[in-house]
């Protein structure tokens, strides 16, 4: 357990440093720079200046001392200030981070209230009308693409009830009240989205299951249905779920920026997005570095969640 | 759409107008509509000042598209500072607030620091006299000392230093201050437009303190403004507190304006909608119209256009674009009247790039723009066969999306140049970076959707500037003796008909050579919450982006 | 199974968990497999239904300059905004293009992105995946280590730095779309290839002799195409939606080319009230393609897991 454990730490060291170089080399073969960026309409900036400016914030170098002087800013836990802000990164991600866990845990909570009774209700009624219902509907949770669905809910609140969540972020310690009428919409767009592949994934789970021997001995014995369903089949269908929650939690770590930017919440999607917008090198390679190395932890931690549910997966 | 886009949508700040002012009462520039404008909307122009007396006291909110990049005045020039940096801090010299404007075109000059200046006669020395008991805000580490000349002084040496005004700053040779409350500031050369340059919005007056133990002012923003900093929290909001020590005593009104930053149109027109935000800018009469449908109450200033920062910039360095007659033929091949209808509404103009204050009373006619600026597919034809390209050709066209309605206009004039010329247009959409970087470097080939800066409107800026062959800002890649010629002599021109005369010179020779081919834009709409007062734009800043010191003497009727 | 894992992510980037041993995969013949398809087709009215989806859609692909009654390119700012008629059945743009024969043509495109992405990805993730899986050892350990590193960057942020630097245009976002795609490829055929030479024939044919490129196209190819068609036919819809989403961000296709992500997100939200027909029918567009995606995803998978057919 322990040396299967070190293995993988060990295995996640050649990842973090491919996806550093291949995050550097992107970030500067990238047309334009932060400086034009921040320049960019006074456009009377004198070559001086510019080189300067360049020189102050090191982009002068060469690029293998650049990258070099990032991977120790990274590993010493210190990843310097945004050009383009001059905000410490660190600063920046201590306020986007709580935002974006804020929003994941919500969405994955409600994401799982819709899938699961739905899942379990579609596999044990297989091939009924209400199979189908539940698959279409969370199938076309699947199917609108974000950004549509939350302009839809945004918009219409405000037709409709004339109200649309209080704009500003406001922290749940602040204001618990507020910040989860903040929250609650944002997470159910997302969470609708998320059942869709958590549904399916426990349909079919629960379908194989239910068909195991023990399930068809339980169903012989003459317990009811429902207590088979949820006794037995639940807690072993459940496996592969943790597997796909497990996913899922990663890309929501970096990928709600279109939600965070039509609920306008200050979490990581907007952080890095704009970042990458304005060249904002430090930034995009601080926040991508985080992200993999919480995705290599996350997959390490399925795993080992895998295992535990299911005594009979072996660690090699 | 969802980023921040520094500058996107800005407003077009002033600068006044300086020439036949005593002729061209406000009232009449107010009044005046370009045929163009015809059939716009029924909006007014101008919202006049509430009779009534100001209350003090509530909040002001707005929900806003643009975020700060950073507090330092010394390093952008970008909105989504001076949507406040005007309020936390003053110029010398400003333009009138719209209660005492006559009209959106009003724009004479007020001491804002200054109480009254006065310049030698040959313009090269200027004397400010500044107002007495101005105090910097009650923060540390200023708590609240006086204003004096030196700190003026100081600001204007290290703008001139470093930084995207230095350029601005260095026709400074020299300043005195011979008392604590005079400033005599000698120009490298005459300039009749100083005080103009003082009062674009930009030139804000910081504080030596903050510099001094910061080493720079990214963190900290404290000025003599009516309005104390309070809070800066990126993405999320710019609390703005009354500053209770204000020299204008009793304003501003309201306690605090609380701007919000909500990246998405959509998000800021339902914030709007369901009261969360006291006053919105939209983009066409449709939008406008879909507000007042739900909310009809709504107050609803139609903005007024005094020039365009957008139009179809060509490498005309090179072939086959540095022949006149390419150029003619497509300005010519292209419907801007058209665009004018539908894009825009019919609230929009045809395009030009120097604001027409600067050389005539009303806003140019389809007519006044010259044979060139016609839409005669015919023609366009003929030219372009003269020009050895009977059969078209193809060419490229990138562009940075501002605001919706650019990119129906790219498809537009894709579809004019097909049509009628038979030249292919290969449309490339980029995001905010590489477009500035490739648009400013000035080293691409075909076209450009090209811009000139927001944030001044000064006659300098708008010809020398921006036209001149060697200027740095010559993004249209101007090279025209004639032009060379008429921008430097207008810099040494005091008298003001002559200054008049020769910008007209400028104008009929860049729209007959077709040096920028300028496209139609429109201003759009300020929308209020029916009780906020006072808080009408003048013609060239919006209320909600340079022209925010306006927001000084808003108040809140309820 | 897998194919669960992958398009799970729903979003951009899908991780799955880099672990092969849990990988499982539903290993079918050839002739097998076509005629459990068939037989899925016609039990589950589902997948009836979405396999006719499909067929219409790539019908009015290959069709759409006869079923287009306009072009839809044409600009007519004189009816711009015009509401849905018998003249145009789903009314007309800001700038009076015919929104039936752009909706028609974004076909084109939409199928085009999504075939060209995920055959890309697809294709790409299967060379690697079986070069992985067959010769094993410092080859799949280092290879494997680059697809976990290009799994470890969010997708979203992969495919817009990618865009960038490429210049955004229809065949760039595809290639970014590509790239996202390929390590979840990569992974699941490594692991099919895996278990298939577990299999006796394969052994016998590697003790014969017999070539490595035989062995690869006659004995393991056949046994991953099934896991793998399953996971494309999901990631259809999903490249469908991440060329809308960045579109959204700005990067996706040009203008004037019609894409149904262009429309929705440009046009379509900046009308939303004024015209709705801008938003309702690409939209409607994109949702019934990737719902037809999905669904027969679902019953390719159905169909050919052998645990599930047993039923």
């Amino acid at each position: 357990m322990y040396k299967y454990v070190f293995r993988r730490i060990l295995l996640a060291v050649p990842v973090l440093l491919i996806a550093s170089l291949i995050v550097f080399g992107l970030m500067r073969v990238m047309p334009g720079d932060a400086l034009t960026a921040l320049m960019a309409e006074s456009g009377n900036m004198g070559e001086k200046e510019l080189a300067k400016l360049k020189h102050d914030l090191q982009l002068d170098r060469p690029y293998h001392e650049q990258y070099l002087l990032w991977l120790w800013q990274l590993v010493s836990l210190r990843p310097g200030d945004s050009i383009f802000t001059g905000e410490p990164i660190a600063t920046s991600l201590a306020k986007a981070i709580p935002v974006t866990l804020e929003l994941t845990v919500l969405a994955m909570i409600l994401g799982l209230v819709i899938a699961i009774p739905i899942g379990v209700l579609s596999a044990t009624r297989k091939d009924t009308p209400s199979d189908y219902m539940g698959r279409v509907v969370a199938v076309s949770g699947l199917s609108l693409p974000d950004f549509w669905l939350g302009t839809l809910v945004i918009t219409f609140a405000a037709i409709w009830f004339q109200w649309i969540p209080a704009i500003g972020y406001v922290s749940f310690w602040e204001s618990p009240w507020r910040n989860l009428q903040q929250f609650l919409l944002p997470a159910a767009v997302l969470g609708f989205r998320l059942s869709a592949a958590t549904m399916r994934m426990t349909r079919s789970t629960v379908l194989e299951v239910l068909r195991e021997d023990y399930v068809r001995t339980a169903w012989a014995k003459g317990l009811g249905g429902r207590i088979v369903v949820y006794k037995h089949a639940l807690k072993n269908a459940l496996i592969p779920v943790v597997t796909i929650v497990g996913g899922q939690l990663g890309v929501l770590l970096a990928g709600t920026v279109v939600v965070e930017t039509i609920f306008a919440l200050p979490g990581m999607g907007r952080l890095t997005v704009e970042a990458i917008i304005f060249r904002d090198y430090p930034v995009v390679q601080t926040n991508v570095m985080l992200v993999a190395a919480t995705l290599v932890a996350l997959n390490l931690l399925v795993d080992l969640t895998y295992a535990w549910l299911d005594p009979r997966i072996r660690y090699r | 759409m969802p980023f921040h886009r520094p500058g996107s949508r800005a407003s077009l700040p002033s600068r006044r107008r300086f020439l036949g002012q005593a002729a061209l009462g406000a009232a009449t520039l107010a009044s005046a509509r370009g045929w163009a404008t015809a059939a716009a909307a029924p909006y007014p122009d101008w919202i006049a000042a509430s009779p009534k007396p100001p209350k003090r006291g509530g909040t002001l909110t707005r929900a806003t598209a643009w975020d700060p990049p950073l507090l330092d005045p010394r390093y952008t020039q970008s909105v989504g500072l001076f949507q406040f940096a005007g309020l936390t801090s003053n110029r010398l010299v400003r333009h009138v607030f719209p209660d005492e404007a006559s009209g959106a075109g009003d724009l004479s000059l007020k001491g804002d620091l200054a109480e009254s200046w006065q310049p030698s006669k040959d313009f090269r020395t200027w004397t400010f006299k500044l107002r007495q008991g101005v105090k910097w805000q009650n923060v540390p580490p200023l708590n609240g000392r006086e204003l004096t000349s030196a700190d003026v002084k100081y600001c204007f040496e290290q703008y001139a230093k470093e930084g995207v005004q230095a350029i601005n700053f260095r026709e400074i040779e020299g300043m005195e201050t011979p008392d604590t409350h005079t400033l005599r500031v000698h120009l490298s050369g005459s300039n009749v437009l100083f005080p103009q340059s003082l009062a674009e919005p930009i030139a804000i007056i910081f504080s030596k303190e903050v510099l001094e133990e910061d080493g720079d002012l990214k963190k900290r923003l404290i000025g003599t403004g009516p309005f104390i900093l309070k809070e800066h929290t990126r993405k999320v909001r710019v609390v703005l507190a009354r500053n209770p020590d204000y020299f204008d005593t009793g304003r501003p009104y309201v306690d605090e304006y609380i701007i919000l930053s909500t990246p998405d149109a959509a998000t800021r027109l339902a914030a709007f909608r369901t009261g969360q935000s006291d006053f919105i800018w939209l983009a066409s009469p449709g939008e406008v119209a879909t507000v007042t449908k739900t909310n009809p109450n709504a107050v609803v200033q139609s903005y007024h256009n005094t020039l365009t920062p957008f139009g179809i910039a060509l490498a005309q360095d090179k072939p086959p674009f540095n022949d006149v007659r390419v150029r003619r033929a497509i300005s010519l091949a292209i419907d801007r009247q058209q665009q004018v209808e539908t894009i825009f509404e019919g609230h929009g103009i045809l395009g030009w790039g120097v604001p027409y204050i600067y050389y005539q009373d009303t806003p140019p006619t389809a007519a006044q723009m010259g044979p060139y600026w016609q839409h005669k597919p015919a023609e366009a034809k003929k030219l372009l066969a003269d020009a050895g390209h009977p059969n078209g050709f193809s060419t490229t066209l990138f562009y940075y999306e501002y605001f919706p309605q650019m990119t129906s206009q790219v498809q537009l004039v894709q579809q004019d140049l097909k049509r009628h010329l038979n030249i292919e247009v290969k449309i490339t959409k980029l995001d905010y970076t590489t477009y500035y970087g490739r648009y400013v470097e000035g080293k691409w080939d075909g076209m450009s959707w090209g811009f000139q800066s927001g944030h001044a409107v000064g006659l300098d800026e708008r010809t020398f500037q921006y036209m001149h062959s060697k200027s740095t800002k010559n993004f249209f890649r101007v090279n025209d003796p004639m032009i060379d010629e008429l921008t430097v002599k207008l810099r040494q021109t005091s008298e003001r008909a002559e200054q008049r005369n020769i910008t007209r010179k400028i104008v009929e020779r860049e729209l007959d050579q077709v040096l920028r081919m300028w496209m139609p834009y429109s201003n759009g709409f300020l929308v209020f919450q029916p009780h906020m007062r006072n808080g009408a734009a003048p013609a060239l800043r919006r209320t909600d982006a340079y022209g925010s010191p306006t927001v000084a003497r808003v108040w809140l009727d309820k | 199974m897998n194919g669960e894992r992958v398009a799970g992510g729903a979003g951009v980037s899908a991780v799955t968990s880099p672990v092969a041993a849990i990988a499982e995969v539903p290993v079918v013949g050839r002739i097998d497999g076509a005629r459990a398809l068939g037989l899925a087709l016609r039990r589950r009215p589902l997948g009836a239904v979405s396999a006719m989806l499909l067929v219409i859609l790539v019908l009015t692909a290959i069709f759409a300059d006869v079923l287009a009654p306009y072009d839809p390119l044409e600009t007519r700012p004189e009816i711009r905004l015009a509401p849905p008629s018998w003249q145009h059945l789903f009314g007309t743009d800001d700038i009076g293009r015919d929104v039936f024969s752009r909706v028609v043509h974004g076909t084109r495109i939409s199928l085009w992105v999504g075939l060209l992405a995920v055959g890309i990805g697809t294709v790409a993730g299967m060379i690697i995946g079986l070069a992985c899986g067959y010769w094993e050892g410092r080859l799949d350990l280092s290879l494997q280590r680059v697809m976990d590193a290009v799994q470890a960057i969010p997708g979203l942020v992969l495919a817009l730095a990618i865009v960038s630097v490429l210049t955004p245009n229809t065949t760039n976002a595809m290639l970014a779309i590509a790239v996202v795609i390929i390590p979840g490829n990569s992974r699941i055929v490594r692991g099919a290839v895996l278990s298939a030479k577990q299999n006796r024939y394969v052994e016998a044919a590697e003790a014969l002799g017999c070539r490595h490129a035989s062995i690869i196209v006659r004995h393991i190819l056949p046994n991953v195409t099934a896991p793998i068609l399953v996971i494309a036919s999901i990631w259809l819809g999903n490249a469908i939606l991440i060329e809308a989403t960045l579109s959204f961000l700005g990067l996706g296709t040009q203008p004037p080319t019609p894409s149904w992500g262009l429309m929705l997100s440009s046009t379509g939200r900046a009308f939303m009230e004024q015209a709705p027909w801008l938003a309702i029918f690409p939209g409607l567009a994109i949702s019934l393609a990737v719902l037809a995606f999905n669904l027969f995803g679902d019953t390719l998978r159905d169909a050919w897991d052998p645990k599930l057919r047993q039923r």
